[in-house]
């Protein structure tokens, strides 16, 4: 990066909303009783007409995104749901792809959610006018597979891992999938695009911070006689401080990825075993084409061309374009994505796609000066673009070439 | 056949149909040269060229990959170019970030008139890859 884009950079960072207090929320019964009591009390009082957010299914083995006005069915939601089956920014998408609609409704969803939606809208499949996203710190998920097995003592592991501890030290990442243990977006201070963020971290006992980020938020909490007058430095303290572990944390793992993925052989091995289902696709939120390229006709050829190939290659593996598919899938989508890990989540085979694609998105965004998800305001990459840029891609030709082989043609 | 063969890469050359292919016309023009392994191919705008398009022929077989569009400023489309070479950029970063070699890949603006320029990026970029090798990925048949 140049100086230029640095300085883009820092500016950027610097516009991240730092709110001086929020008001206090009552947890004597523990957090997700408060928060969910509080959100019933605000859909009685019509603050806002619907809410979505996830709720155990009956059958008690998952959770699902649910769209209510019923306050008796707000009772077993989950807030912050031990999985995350379906992202939330898929399901802000489905329900507001054809416009904002006339309700206010109010949606619950991780930060890495929220910012997975805050890319739709600029990919004009989302629109966020009537939502009001509510976010919290995000402590991590469990792998889908794992919580499987056996949802209750998964649900138990999240719990305990979890708790209601207020210091991010004591939050426990270790029973969570890899890509959130390297999460360094857990909060509203790195990804200030909610409007209003219930701060979990740096609250006393029998209390969290319900902190207002936008002036939709700032308006909910005046509507439910809220005071916003608690100061919010022990909660900036301690966000500021796990975000440093955490992408110190991410760093490392970072680095011994690159060295398990790096060139064809340890590449293939480690993208050997795709079945091509491409569910990685399929819960991808940014992906979000009605026509995938990679399923498209554009790759389904008549036999000779795949002759020609395997002739080339010496054999040709069936289905082929494993290795286009993902790296074309990731020239696709990898400036928008927000490591969400839906990807993982998805893979039958235990591919760390999700933590590959971590990889992959921190370094193109930064050579491209770009954060998914950072704010609704900046255009996206492939979009915008500047005169005077990214020269380092540019081959420089200085003089007339001499050949090395000059009877070449 | 005695002994081995030199290396001789394949080599993809996608030219836009205003400044690259110009530049191609004008090098005919004047009866310039350029290695005959490598293949010109015409896209409308460079701006308009996929990132998989550059990905592709590296995975299928070829061992470089170079883009001519128009300078700056001189794009048909206005900002083309630009585009082109931020997407360029993004298919860099992703290939070195996979340790496949982004080296592989050559973007350089080519103007209707420099047909010089044209046969010497050519030039320049079959011995660049010749002194690479060929590309280990080509001969894959696990992708």
């Amino acid at each position: 990066m140049n100086d230029k884009d640095t300085t883009r950079h820092q500016a950027k960072r610097n516009t991240v909303l730092d709110p001086p207090c929020g008001a206090l929320l009552p947890a004597e019964d523990g957090i997700e009783a408060a928060f969910v009591g509080w959100l019933k009390e605000a859909l009685n009082r019509n603050i806002f007409d619907a809410l979505l957010i996830p709720v155990e299914v009956p059958a008690e083995d998952s959770f699902a995104y649910l769209l209510l006005q019923d306050a008796a069915i707000l009772e077993s939601a989950s807030p912050l749901p031990p999985v995350m089956p379906v992202q939330g920014g898929k399901a802000i998408s489905r329900l507001t792809m054809r416009g904002n609609g006339n309700k206010r409704i109010a949606v619950v969803v991780r930060p890495c959610e929220a910012r997975a939606a805050v890319e739709l809208v600029k990919l004009k499949q989302a629109h966020l006018d009537n939502l009001w996203l509510i976010t919290m710190d995000c402590p991590g998920a469990l792998l889908l597979s794992d919580y499987l097995e056996d949802p209750a003592a998964g649900a138990a592991r999240f719990a305990k891992a979890y708790a209601d501890r207020r210091h991010p030290s004591e939050w426990d990442r270790e029973p969570m999938r890899p890509v959130c243990q390297i999460c360094n977006h857990f909060s509203l201070r790195q990804a200030p695009v909610s409007d209003l963020h219930i701060g979990t971290l740096g609250s006393s006992d029998g209390a969290v911070f319900i902190i207002p980020a936008s002036p939709k938020g700032e308006r909910i909490l005046e509507d439910m006689d809220m005071p916003v007058d608690a100061a919010l430095d022990s909660w900036a303290e301690q966000v500021e401080e796990a975000e440093q572990t955490q992408t110190e944390r991410r760093r490392q793992a970072h680095t011994e990825l690159r060295e398990t993925i790096t060139g064809p052989e340890r590449l293939m091995d480690v993208f050997s075993n795709c079945i091509n289902c491409h569910n990685c696709q399929r819960a991808c939120p940014m992906c979000y084409c009605r026509q995938c390229y990679f399923e498209s006709a554009a790759l389904k050829l008549p036999p000779e061309n795949y002759l020609a190939r395997a002739e080339h290659k010496g054999a040709l593996r069936f289905s082929p374009d494993t290795l286009l598919f993902h790296i074309g899938r990731a020239s696709h989508m990898i400036l928008s994505c927000v490591s969400c890990g839906a990807c993982e989540d998805a893979c039958p085979m235990d591919i760390p796609i999700a933590q590959v694609f971590s990889l992959l998105a921190d370094r193109a965004q930064e050579t491209l000066g770009y954060v998914a998800g950072g704010s609704l305001e900046e255009p996206l990459p492939l979009v915008a673009y500047e005169m005077d840029e990214l020269h380092q891609v540019e081959q420089p030709y200085v003089e007339i070439y001499h050949k090395q082989e000059v009877q070449d043609a | 056949m005695s002994g081995e063969r030199e290396f001789e890469p394949k080599i993809i050359y996608f030219l836009c149909s205003w400044c690259g292919s110009g530049g191609s016309e004008t090098a005919a023009a004047h009866h310039l040269h350029y290695p005959e392994n490598v293949i010109p191919s015409r896209v409308n705008c460079t701006g308009a060229l996929p990132a998989v398009h550059i990905v592709r022929p590296l995975i299928e077989g070829a061992d470089g990959v170079v883009i001519s569009g128009c300078h700056p400023g001189d794009c048909h489309y206005e900002d083309g170019n630009f585009r082109a070479r931020r997407r360029v950029a993004l298919v860099k970063s992703l290939l070195d970030t996979l340790g496949l070699e982004p080296e592989r890949v050559w973007f350089r603006y080519v103007a209707h008139g420099e047909g010089q320029r044209f046969v010497d990026t050519a030039a320049e970029f079959n011995d660049h890859v010749k002194k690479l090798g060929p590309n280990p990925l080509k001969t894959r048949s696990d992708t």
